[in-house]
């Protein structure tokens, strides 16, 4: 499974994609079964928003608790908020957030080595 | 300390309006993404994880209650309420949205301050020893040094493109507390037989991915001759340095490949060809100088009946004084460390409110002069030793009188994986654990002097090439691993750690530096601290008892 995330322009907000609008919750990403080509194009989409996002890629999702989170920590921590303070958006809690708090190692997102690579 | 001109405040007003409208053209969609990063980054604007990250920089560590309070404002009004204090003494707020950027810049340049070279390939923030004007150790004040470098370097536009970022550190004392030998120009001043003040030029330092102490180039260059010889060294390395591979485009590389010798040849040369006309004339030092004039002192006693009458009445001064009380050179004063590193909170982390405590102790009995260091702590360099249990007391009621200056638990950290987009791992977390692991304060003074520093990744803005125990985050198949070396130095007695073994996961860190402590605690002879237990034994028994169990 996949979701795509980008970080807002006017603010840097982690943003992801959900039937063609940016939402800031994880939990309201659209999800794309793996070799879904609606993947990429909401990906070819974000990149043709440059007022809107910066570097949107997709990225890698495994299940936990019955739910969705991103494989990477990294992405993570973007969708959760950093793990020093309680900022971001883990403050908001709930079955979604526990989820996140919950799932475990894996590798970087694809699509963010794709990116750096591309550099 | 030094007031801005009309030169300096009318640039800084351009500046800020030309930001003002490269943004406006960025939202517009006049400027694309790769065409605004450079610039924002050339006004210390990152986009990180959460948001962006504005890296504000604080010329040589010196701040007064004015800035800091106006500091303490722009987190509150524009961020999350706290700043991090970073191992360059620049202040990160990570929580800045773009569209305030624009408006925070021009808060700065109210006060002076600004966030111009703190990114791209230029010379950034300058430092210079926080006991700077307040020390015995110096021989001359470092600030007018930092003050004069900060000014030259300031967008010089020879030295605006150079192969990568450039770092100077000054100091003026026997103990560096500025780790000037990791940087790319040390500047170390001292005085010859005949009185003469000159600096030992130290090139060539620097952490990253390829750690460098930096050889000495010059054992005694004339103070007046400084600008000149500092151009020829950018010039060489401007002419000379590798653009062409990012990992080896700082100095430090450049030095290495050609030799020391060869390399203070070329600059010898150099300097030869651009002559004395490129100096400070003497009348610019002598109005620089001015601006930090000694602060007028108080004949006071050594001795402060006050202060010795606290240390019997209360334990935990008497501890904050033992470990953050530092001498003067002036009878009856001192210079108190300001510790932001209570335990298990973030190393380096002040909220606006205890920044703003921090602007009122300085107000009220610091001369109005507060220094940030690059361990991540703050100084009030001026306190009268009679004074000194009441700026405990209202740093304790605020957070702020932590008794662990150089101790196991004054560790720096970088933001690493928590806020930043280059790091592989945690480095905040680890810190909080190492220091949850040695809060008993009596434990910690026991161990006594003991740098800890921690790395988010290769990019070493922890410093931990140069930690005492030195701990570096990676990346391994997606899971946070730590890499543990020992027996770095980032002062007088500089040098690069050296690894201790496999990396260890997350969890197991703390545990594994609890038991570097305790193999340093059963072998130390008298009076040694860790760094030297280590380097009389080596890493055999060190690695022998953490790697135990997997034997």
């Amino acid at each position: 499974m996949r979701a795509l995330t980008a970080n807002r322009l006017i603010d840097g907000e982690v943003v992801f994609w959900k039937a063609g609008e940016w939402v800031e919750r994880f939990a309201d990403a659209d999800l794309f079964e793996a070799g879904d080509p609606r993947a990429e194009a909401a990906e070819a989409h974000g990149k043709n928003q440059p007022t809107v996002v910066v570097e949107p890629y997709l990225i890698d999702l495994i299940e936990s608790e019955g739910l969705w989170a991103p494989v990477s920590y990294r992405e993570r921590i973007r969708a959760l908020g950093p793990s020093n303070l309680p900022h971001g958006k883990q403050t908001e809690g709930g079955a979604a957030i526990a989820a996140l708090l919950h799932a475990h190692g894996g590798a970087r997102s694809k699509g963010r080595v794709d990116l750096i690579k591309r550099k | 300390m030094y007031q801005y001109d009309a030169i300096d405040r009318d640039m800084l007003a351009d500046r800020s309006a030309e930001f003002r409208g490269q943004v406006a053209r960025r939202l517009a969609g006049e400027l694309n993404e790769d065409q605004f990063k450079p610039l924002r980054l050339r006004n210390g604007l990152y986009l990180q994880l959460h948001a962006y990250m504005l890296r504000i920089a604080v010329p040589y560590g010196s701040l007064n209650p004015a800035q800091l309070r106006k500091l303490a404002w722009i987190a509150r009004t524009y961020d999350k309420g706290y700043g991090h204090f970073t191992t360059r003494t620049n202040l990160q707020l990570h929580w800045i949205k773009l569209r305030d950027a624009p408006d925070i810049m021009d808060h700065l340049a109210s006060v002076d301050m600004h966030a111009i070279q703190t990114s791209g390939n230029c010379v950034r923030n300058v430092s210079a020893d926080p006991y700077a004007g307040a020390t015995s150790e110096e021989v001359d004040d470092p600030r007018v040094w930092a003050e004069a470098i900060r000014q030259w370097s300031t967008v010089h536009p020879e030295f605006s493109y150079l192969p990568r970022k450039f770092k100077i550190a000054v100091t003026a004392a026997p103990k560096d507390r500025t780790a000037a030998k990791t940087h790319d120009i040390g500047l170390n001043l001292k005085r010859a037989r005949d009185g003469a003040l000159g600096f030992e030029v130290m090139v060539g330092g620097g952490l990253g991915r390829s750690p460098y102490i930096a050889p000495t180039i010059r054992q005694f260059l004339p103070a007046s001759r400084l600008f000149s010889y500092l151009e020829a060294i950018l010039r060489v390395y401007n002419r000379h340095g590798r653009r062409d591979n990012i990992h080896k485009a700082r100095i430090k590389v450049l030095v290495a490949t050609l030799g020391r010798d060869e390399f203070a040849h070329q600059v010898e040369a150099e300097w030869e060809k651009i002559g004395a006309a490129v100096d400070l004339p003497d009348d610019e030092l002598a109005r620089i100088r001015g601006a930090f004039t000694p602060n007028s002192f108080e004949t006071l006693p050594p001795r402060s009946e006050a202060l010795e009458a606290a240390r019997a009445a209360t334990p935990a001064f008497a501890r904050f004084a033992r470990n953050n009380l530092k001498p003067h050179k002036v009878p009856g004063y001192g210079i108190v460390e300001i510790s932001l590193k209570a335990i298990g909170e973030t190393p380096g982390d002040a909220t606006s409110e205890q920044m703003e405590v921090v602007a009122d102790l300085a107000e009220r009995f610091g001369q109005n002069d507060i220094r940030v260091t690059h361990e991540q702590n703050l100084v009030l360099p001026h306190v009268k030793l009679d004074d000194v249990p009441t700026v405990w007391a209202a740093l304790a009621e605020a957070g702020l009188a932590t008794p662990n200056m150089n101790l196991v638990s004054d560790i720096i950290a970088c933001p690493g994986l928590d806020y930043c987009a280059l790091a592989n791992a945690r480095a905040i977390s680890i810190a909080q654990n190492i220091a949850k692991t040695f809060a008993d304060p009596d434990r910690a003074e026991k161990v006594g002097e003991l740098k800890v520093k921690i790395s988010g990744c290769i990019n070493a803005c922890g410093h931990h090439h140069v930690g005492h125990i030195g701990i570096l985050g990676v990346d391994k198949k997606g899971e946070e691993f730590y890499q543990l070396t020992l027996g770095g130095s980032a002062a007088e007695d500089a040098a690069v750690g050296q690894a201790l073994g496999p990396a260890l996961p997350h969890d197991k860190v703390a545990e594994a530096v609890d038991t570097l402590v305790d193999v340093y605690l059963r072998e130390r002879q008298d009076g040694e601290r860790f760094l030297d237990t280590f380097r009389r034994t080596g890493v055999t028994p060190f690695k022998e008892a953490v790697y135990a169990d997997a034997h």
